[in-house]
């Protein structure tokens, strides 16, 4: 098993030289993207790993992924799409798009298509909330925002992914 | 003196310091505004929103800086345009607080049924129910009606088992943080914490164990609902069904104030039971906390293998007879012309047990003495804490010495009361042969080579800290026996009691030393004239009559062993059947302190009472009881009746002088002010009503004296040294007689070894070895701990193997 301190040992070492040493609890973040940039999920092993390295209980990590949408404990689908289904959004109509988007792809909200490319989950404020529907992409590493959603806009976005996934070498 | 401040909170006029909250100063205003998330004993958070009311501050003239008044000359107020969270706003001068308005009142509606949309309701089959928070407000404040939507109510799962001691329901849950911050902030353990975000939201726990946390319990008093309920008490008793009896923890040298909570059930044969140990609030002591073991280890006190009847050796075998053949086969054998009785007493027992006790050997020609494995009580009677004293009013300025002991573990209260003070800048120094868990909190955290503590503490005195020591405007020291035996206790303590003396700290409050006992009493029977032994092996060898009570010296050390299997005549007064018991001629059952009254010295000089939970529930006696009655068969008059045993004990002793059951039983207002009443407020703690009880004077001049060090044991060739360490959670009578609910966290025969000295001799974790020590083999599993230093084989005591000081150990 590969740990991260043996995989990234320079991007912790940039990480945890951006906070001062007696604050060192804030790379949580940074390091729990670290964690997942690879296979889009941080696992038990690396919760301990970042717990340890921060002097933090693992309750703590546990606590910070359970509280942003941004991290997961489960495996998803190539990309995941994280659509805002709260009050503002609604009202712009979130909840159609995201019924809508589902449809299409023949899942349900919080699936993975059975190609493994898409998981849509439906997530509370991005802060967009003028904007809306809104939703995050994650899957290559960055989040993008996708805003003033329409079902054609994210059918095309989901053919290039589509395409650029195709693309990928797959060992 | 903080600044003063006036306000009004409905028509009350109100003066509070400056920086107080409007909850805490309606509160001593007597208006109760209901909280949830809001603790007095923590930082406010603003979370829940129940205690929203509506707030005016005077209208000041920009231009002038004066406020405006009004036609009448009174100040102009206004009002905010919302309302405000009462639990995070100070108050200011001449603010006008409403909290009985309509407006206020339709928020509190609002925000309960919100509280309810999902709440199960489940009150009948809940814990709490009866004395819970969410119950009582929604009486008082809540909609009688319920507009959501029956079908959307959300189920979550109801037996979540955090650890094996706390059990989380998590569809009761109002997501208040209590327990969160409470472990965070009071109880250094971030152990617990929220998972995933609105109704997803659940308390999650990563440890191993789970909820891994001596203190854990208490989260189920401050929890508002009942979500976190404990596994001893889960589906016990109602609330109301049980009786409240005040008590103190005997579990050790803290004192911390409890009630137990009784109640007749079928269970226990229609007698009364204890249900459970809930804290008492005494500021100067415990607060409203207790740890654990307090909390969890009492079921020892109603164990079914209780002794029950007294017995006498016949042809060998002991066998029961009445009190009457028990009290006559004693009294005959001191009336033989070589009487002589030799008391070996514990602090476990009462100070009436033990005065008593003390005037029955006085009048017998005998001797008293302590039976226990640390030195130094003469001197915590000199230069211990005065009256006054109050460890939470340390603070900037004055400073705390601990030396040779893991408070964590051993007074697990005082650690937290350490940690509290160095958080309010107090100076805290620690001195021991390894990491503790109080080194996060020092200002200055040192180490020794076990067997080196004098040599370390004239350094540590000679050096930095010992400026912050001498010059503190007041200065407490705790010292242990982490390494030690009585004599090298006695050394540390006298070393420590000359500092106190040298640098002026001693007889004043918050000043002076104590003694990290493992017993509820051992304070008492030092200042009650109970002394150790200097050789115990040959006292009891020599004694015609030994009386045994309150100890166990068979079961400790089996070189005693051997030497009451050899005594003239032994008389052992205890709940079990100790190893000391096995081998009496007379076995008398004591009672349990839970089952009479009595009174208990601290550690901190705190005399305080308990009262009988239960009646007697067997034929047992108290340790006085049992001197009256032989006295009496004897021609002696020693009283019987508890209270007029310790009234003759004030007038003999002059520490104690002037006090009296009634004494102890006194009370004054307490901050945080809490009550039943309003369980909301700040949790299920009971209010002390039975007394906060009296610190001992200290009598006479203390004078240095040259401390006696002990010889260090001759260096063996590969030996380690084995070095006896104090555990919470040890094997002592009160855990091993307990339920099996502390089972997985007690600790067995173990010898803990830093992991080189395991490498170097092929050892792993969990083997199972044997070690020489004081030519005898032992039986134990190894533990590996980092923070043992090299050389070193940490042996708990209580487990069986006689490792008392320092001894070379092989393996
Ligand atoms: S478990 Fe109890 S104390 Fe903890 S957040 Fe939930 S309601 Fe509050
Ligand atoms: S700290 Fe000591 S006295 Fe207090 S509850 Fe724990 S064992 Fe009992
Ligand atoms: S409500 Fe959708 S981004 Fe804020
Ligand atoms: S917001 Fe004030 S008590 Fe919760």
């Amino acid at each position: 098993m590969n740990t991260l301190a043996e995989k990234y040992p320079q991007d912790i070492k940039r990480i945890l030289a951006k906070y001062p040493p007696e604050q060192k609890r804030s790379a949580i973040m940074p390091l729990l993207f670290l964690a997942q940039r690879e296979t889009g999920q941080v696992s038990p092993e690396a919760v301990q790993e970042i717990a340890s390295m921060l002097a933090v209980s693992t309750t703590e990590i546990t606590s910070v992924m359970g509280f942003y949408t941004l991290f997961h404990d489960h495996p998803g689908g190539r990309y995941r799409l994280q659509v805002c289904h709260d009050l503002s959004c609604a009202l712009n109509g979130a909840e159609t798009f995201l019924e809508q988007l589902c449809r299409h792809l023949g899942i349900e909200e919080g699936q993975t298509t059975s190609d493994g490319l898409f998981t849509i989950e439906a997530v509370p404020c991005l802060a967009a909330c003028d904007k809306g529907p809104v939703f995050q992409l994650q899957g290559d590493g960055e989040i993008v925002y996708y805003e003033k959603q329409t079902l054609e806009s994210a059918k095309a976005l989901l053919e290039t992914l589509r395409q650029r996934a195709a693309g990928e070498v797959t060992p | 003196m903080p600044k003063l401040v006036n306000l009004t909170i409905n028509h009350t006029r109100v003066t509070v310091p400056e920086g107080t909250l409007i909850v805490d100063a309606a509160k001593e205003a007597g208006i109760n505004i209901p909280v949830f998330c809001y603790h007095p004993k923590m930082e406010p958070v603003g979370m829940c929103r129940m205690c929203l009311v509506d707030v005016a501050r005077p209208v000041i003239d920009r231009a002038t800086g004066q406020p405006v008044l009004e036609a009448d000359g009174a100040p102009k107020l206004s009002f905010g345009p919302k309302l405000e969270t009462a639990c995070t706003t100070p108050v200011s001068e001449g603010m006008l607080v409403v909290e009985d308005s309509p407006k206020v009142t339709a928020a509190r509606k609002d925000i309960l049924e919100f509280l309810l949309t999902s709440h199960p309701l489940d009150c009948p089959i809940c814990d709490k129910g009866g004395e819970c928070p969410l119950q009582n407000l929604t009486l008082g404040y809540g909609p009688t009606e319920s507009r959501f939507d029956f079908a959307d109510k959300l189920h979550h799962a109801k037996r979540v088992p955090l650890g094996e001691l706390i059990f989380l329901d998590r569809e009761r849950c109002i997501q208040c943080g209590r327990c969160v911050r409470f472990q965070e902030k009071i109880a250094g353990d971030p152990v617990i914490g929220f998972y995933q975000r609105g109704r997803k939201l659940e308390i999650q726990t990563q440890t191993q164990p789970g909820f891994d946390s001596i203190f854990s319990g208490n989260t189920s008093d401050i929890c508002p609902v009942g979500a976190l309920t404990t596994a001893d008490f889960r589906f016990g008793a109602r609330p109301w069904e049980m009786e409240a009896h005040p008590s103190i923890c005997a579990q050790c040298a803290v004192g911390c104030n409890i009630v137990f909570n009784t109640k007749r059930e079928a269970r226990s044969e229609g007698g009364m039971a204890i249900k459970r140990v809930m804290p008492r609030q005494n500021e100067a002591v415990n607060e409203i906390w207790l740890c654990d073991k307090g909390r969890f280890g009492y079921h020892y006190l109603q164990s079914g293998e209780r002794l029950t009847r007294p017995m006498i050796r016949q042809n060998g075998e002991l066998v029961p007879v009445s009190w009457e053949t028990a009290t006559d086969t004693i009294v005959e054998r001191l009336k033989t012309g070589r009487s002589g009785l030799t008391v070996l007493a514990g602090g476990r027992l009462a100070n009436e047990d033990l005065f008593n006790l003390k005037r029955l050997a006085d009048a017998e020609h005998g001797k008293t003495l302590f039976y226990t494995h640390m030195g130094g009580g003469d001197l915590t009677g000199q230069v211990g804490l005065a009256p006054g004293s109050n460890l939470a009013t340390l603070g900037k300025g004055d400073a705390v010495l601990v030396v040779a002991s893991d408070l964590h573990e051993e007074a697990p209260i005082w650690w937290l009361r350490l940690k509290q003070a160095a958080a309010r800048g107090a100076s805290l120094v620690v001195l021991n042969p390894r990491a503790t868990r109080l080194d996060d909190f020092a200002a200055i955290s040192q180490r020794y080579h076990y067997g080196r503590v004098m040599d370390a503490l004239a350094a540590l005195f000679a050096g930095e800290a010992g400026q912050v020591l001498s010059q503190a405007a007041n200065l407490v020291i705790f010292f242990g026996s982490e390494g030690l035996g009585v004599d090298g206790s006695q050394a540390v303590a006298q070393a420590c009691a000359n500092l106190l003396i040298r640098t002026g700290h001693t007889g004043r409050p918050n000043n002076g030393l104590v003694g990290v006992w493992s017993e509820p009493n051992a304070q008492g029977a030092w200042e009650l004239g109970y002394r150790p032994a200097k050789n115990l092996t040959a006292e009891l060898a020599e004694a015609h009559v030994t009386l045994v009570a309150g100890a166990d010296p068979a079961g400790d050390d089996p070189a005693l062993a051997e030497t009451l299997q050899q005594s003239e005549f032994l008389v052992v007064a205890d709940l079990f059947m100790t190893e000391t018991a096995k081998r009496a001629n007379v076995v008398l059952p004591a009672l349990p302190y839970s089952e009479r009254e009595g009174s208990f010295t601290s550690g901190e000089r705190r005399v305080q009472r308990f009262t009988a939970a239960l009646p007697p529930r067997e034929k047992a006696h108290t340790e006085a009881m049992i001197a009256a009655r032989v006295a009496a068969r004897l021609g002696l008059k020693i009283e019987e009746s508890l209270p007029v045993v310790f009234e003759k004990l004030a007038a003999e002793t002059p520490a104690f002088t002037g006090l009296s059951f009634d004494r102890l039983a006194e009370t004054h207002p307490q901050k945080p002010l809490l009550s039943r009443e309003d369980l909301y407020y700040s949790g299920t703690a009971y209010e002390n009503t039975a007394g906060l009880g009296c610190t001992l004077a200290l009598t006479g001049s203390p004078a240095e004296a040259e401390p006696v060090t002990p010889e260090l044991p001759a260096p063996v060739e590969n030996a380690l040294l084995a070095v006896p360490i104090t555990r919470l959670y040890d094997r002592s009578s009160t855990l091993v007689h307990s339920s099996s609910i502390l089972g997985q966290r007690m600790i067995g025969a173990e010898v803990w070894l830093n992991p080189q000295d395991a490498a170097e001799r092929g050892l792993s974790a969990g083997a199972e070895i044997e070690i020489h020590l004081k030519s005898a083999n032992w039986p134990v599993k190894v533990v590996i701990n980092a923070d043992v230093p090299a050389g070193a084989a940490l042996l708990p005591r209580s487990v069986g193997i006689p490792a008392f000081e320092l001894a070379a150990l092989e393996i």
